[in-house]
């Protein structure tokens, strides 16, 4: 099924449950509230809806009529807007206020006229008397210049009735959208024949978009359009399945709507179709697996320490089964900006345990000795280990999607991760656990490699074994001039010990006979239990073969950062147990 | 006699767009029936003849991949042209490329196979000199040779059809094990009426998609 059938069919389940405004209406954030007599004079000040304190005050979401879809004309919405259009007036320069305050009156002196319900004569009424001016005169608060406005009558303000929700209006608003010549043709989403959408509402909230909204069914250039058919008809879309599917695709990436996450430049918004408390289950489960912490305290911590526990413990992912929710249809779809437009990164629909199973098999792959400090790490968490200076603005555009895809399908992993990592790791030596993890999960996907989770003194991989060489001289050299070193022979020679062995080990196995000959100077002992660990280290290599390659491959490359990082923990969990018994 | 040929087609990516999403593209998960008869007209039209797609095997798994590639966004005017023609005059007849740049991502299919069951039928076109039997010989003939006339494609352009004949009689290579509602498909574009869309319902049934006949119920209009 397509994305947009999907999401067509998520509205109607939430329409169901009364989450969404109906066809037509559309949540907008309303500042101010003018109330009117039914003669059409104000009363009083204008009731400010906002919430919160200072300049964060934040507008309140009112179902509205739908706005039209403005980029340079001039369009007024039906019974509400903004106050530029509604009074005539606006905090910046406004070069067409006039303009658009006439257009706003006269669309409604136009569908006003004939109606006889009082709430709607009270507004014509209103607007008819109103000049900009009287603005300043009624002593209206500033702040209420650009904020959108909707208009009730006095005697029901209270009650939350608006001009805009009055029986009468509603009425009226349903004559309106259905009026203007359109198009008829079958939809590509629901089969049945209806009037096309021409333009598709605007999609607000997707990261990096334009803050108006974008669209990704859209058409804005020559190009786009084939065998001469102009906007929507290119893509016939019923105007209902259109306003389905933006509604709840509006709703899902609204920053607090549990269903939306951040993957790199991907809004990522999923959800779930199934039985009530299920489809929550899993979305609070999913959420919490790439980077959502209120997933915890939606499904209860104990559900969750416990596959954390089974997780730590390296359980196989069948084990998990049990606490995954059954028959539950799953949905991630990721939507990046373009020039106006959203495309789609990924999509994928599943079965949620099966999607669950994947990404905890993804979980498994990472697992690694010593842990991370977090030991579920977010997608977001994970994909700055790849940014220049742990920025999230310097993830690759196409890597975030790219990965998500491959966890999610259970594909291998993209193949500009492995080159990016050890990009990252010559560039700046910051061998941290996450890097590591990542790097032993690329290599037992994509290479098929048997990689060890923790140290393994077995291993003779050459990469392994310079990586764990490397970190031995590094001891070595810590342990002769202390930790007080400018630059460390890892900030030194990193980068260059990795790709091309050979250049750098005979330097430093120099280097290392000078620093152990200090180190015997004050204590024998260590200088020949340092001689010892590189004699088994360097009788691990194959006989026969050159110690120092010239270049290693990438994978290698990997299995350096692996050896290296797992060598070096060793050294400091040994420390850590010697001290213990003294203390 | 039968007139049912069976093609082979594979390819390295394949694009099958949506026609909603044809913008920013967004692929089918299966090929489109339109798509299908494009690559056999490839090998073999003639205006006696309209072939008619019956199925589609997915033989590979369907597997998406991203990619942004940067594309031109204006169209030559047709008008342009044909002032052009008249006058004589091309010195305005140009689109530069570089001012026109626009950059799109895809989301493509990745390593694809299917096998188009389809057959043909004769139209009012047909000559006397025109039967079933030397049209369907000509096919034949011409893709087992690996001839056509244009390079075949999946989807778009950029992404060349590999195509072999499956001998009649031979057995078709295996479908992928899986089921799954696709939605609403493409059928074809009404190329004789309006040129609007004509969507059917698509099932993939064990790997293959059935295709109704053309002017049946199924296909929406």
């Amino acid at each position: 099924m397509s994305a947009l059938a999907s999401l067509v069919r998520a509205y109607d389940r939430m329409a169901a449950r009364g989450e969404v405004p109906a066809y037509g209406y559309s949540p907008e954030k309303i500042g101010f509230v003018i109330s009117l007599n039914l003669d059409g004079s104000v009363v009083g000040i204008p009731t400010d809806l906002r919430r919160g304190e200072g300049r964060k005050r934040i507008a309140r979401a009112l179902a509205v009529p739908q706005p039209p879809k403005r980029a340079s004309g001039i369009a007024p919405c039906f019974l509400w807007d903004k106050t530029a259009y509604v009074l005539g007036v606006t905090a910046g320069e406004g070069k067409r206020t006039v303009l658009e305050h006439s257009a706003f009156v006269a669309y409604h002196r136009e569908w006003l006229a004939g109606s006889d319900d009082e709430g709607l004569r009270a507004l014509l009424c209103f607007l008819e008397a109103w000049s900009p001016e009287r603005f300043a005169e009624l002593g209206w608060p500033e702040e209420m210049k650009d904020q959108n406005v909707v208009f009730a009558l006095e005697s029901q303000r209270l009650d939350g009735v608006y001009i805009h929700s009055r029986p009468a209006a509603r009425d009226l608003w349903t004559r309106i959208a259905a009026a203007g010549e359109k198009n008829q043709a079958v939809c590509l989403v629901t089969g049945e024949r209806g009037p096309v959408a021409r333009l598709h509402p605007a999609i607000k909230g997707v990261w990096g978009a334009q803050s108006a909204g974008a669209s990704i069914v859209s058409f804005n250039l020559d190009a786009f359009s084939s065998y001469g058919h102009k906007q929507g008809d290119n893509a016939p879309l019923s105007e209902a399945a259109a306003f389905a599917y933006t509604s709840a695709l509006n709703r899902f990436l609204l920053r607090d709507s549990g269903h939306r996450i951040q993957i790199g430049d991907a809004s990522t918004v999923f959800w779930a179709e199934a039985a009530e408390t299920a489809a929550a289950e899993a979305e609070a489960l999913f959420g919490f697996f790439t980077g959502d912490e209120k997933g915890t305290e939606r499904i209860g911590e104990k559900r969750i320490e416990a596959l954390l526990a089974k997780l730590r413990a390296g359980r196989p992912v069948e084990d998990f089964r049990p606490d995954l929710p059954e028959n539950v249809r799953f949905f991630v779809l990721g939507l990046a900006p373009n020039a106006a437009r959203l495309s789609v990164r990924f999509y994928l629909e599943d079965e949620f345990g099966v999607i669950a199973e994947r990404y905890l098999r993804h979980m498994e792959r990472m697992r690694i000795e010593p842990p991370p400090k977090d030991e579920t790490p977010s997608m977001w968490r994970m994909l700055i280990e790849t940014a220049p200076q742990h920025k999230s603005d310097n993830i690759q555009p196409n890597l975030a999607g790219e990965w998500m895809r491959a966890i999610l399908t259970g594909t291998p992993y993209p193949l500009t991760l492995l080159s990016t990592l050890l990009m990252r790791l010559r560039a700046d030596h910051d061998v941290n656990a996450l890097r590591v993890a990542i790097l032993k999960s690329i290599l037992i996907r994509n290479k098929k490699m048997e990689v060890p989770v923790a140290l393994d003194l077995a291993n003779t991989q050459p990469g392994y074994l310079l990586g764990r060489l490397f970190a031995l001289y590094e001891h070595i050299q810590a342990a002769a001039l202390g930790t007080g070193v400018n630059a460390t022979i890892k900030d030194k020679f990193y980068g260059a010990a990795s790709a091309q062995p050979r250049r750098v080990f005979h330097l430093l196995d120099s280097g290392s006979a000078n620093h152990l000959s200090k180190i015997g100077k004050q204590n024998k002992g260590r200088q020949v239990n340092f001689e010892k660990q590189l004699g088994a280290l360097m009788d691990l290599m194959t006989p026969g073969s050159d110690p120092f390659p010239a270049h290693l491959p990438d994978e290698q490359q990997g299995l350096f950062a692996l050896g290296y990082y797992h060598q070096r923990n060793d050294f400091f969990r040994k420390a850590e147990k010697s001290e213990e018994p003294q203390a | 006699m039968s007139y049912g040929v069976r093609l082979f087609v594979s390819g390295r990516w394949g694009l099958f767009v949506r026609p909603e999403m044809k913008v920013e593209r967004v692929s089918y998960d299966v090929m489109t029936p339109s798509a299908a008869r494009g690559i056999l007209e490839a090998i073999h039209w003639k205006p006696a003849i309209r072939w008619i797609v019956e199925e589609i095997h997915v033989l590979k798994p369907i597997r998406f991949q991203s990619i942004r590639r940067n594309e031109v966004g204006a169209k030559m005017p047709a008008r342009a042209v044909g002032t052009a023609m008249r006058t004589g005059e091309i010195g305005d007849l140009m689109l530069v490329v570089e001012d026109n740049r626009q950059q799109r991502a895809s989301s493509v299919l990745s390593d694809v196979a299917y096998v188009i069951a389809a057959r043909f039928e004769m139209t009012p076109k047909a000559g006397p000199d025109d039967n079933a039997a030397k049209h369907l010989d000509t096919f034949n003939r011409r893709a087992r040779k690996g001839q056509c006339f244009h390079q075949p494609c999946l989807g778009t352009r950029e992404f060349p059809a590999h195509f072999e004949l499956i001998e009649p009689g031979a057995l078709s290579p295996p479908a992928i094990d899986e089921s799954r509602d696709l939605g609403f498909m493409l059928y074809d574009i009404d190329h004789a009426g309006d040129r609007s869309s004509l969507f059917f319902r698509a099932q993939l049934d064990k790997g293959v998609l059935r295709v109704p006949p053309p002017g049946s119920k199924e296909i929406r209009r």
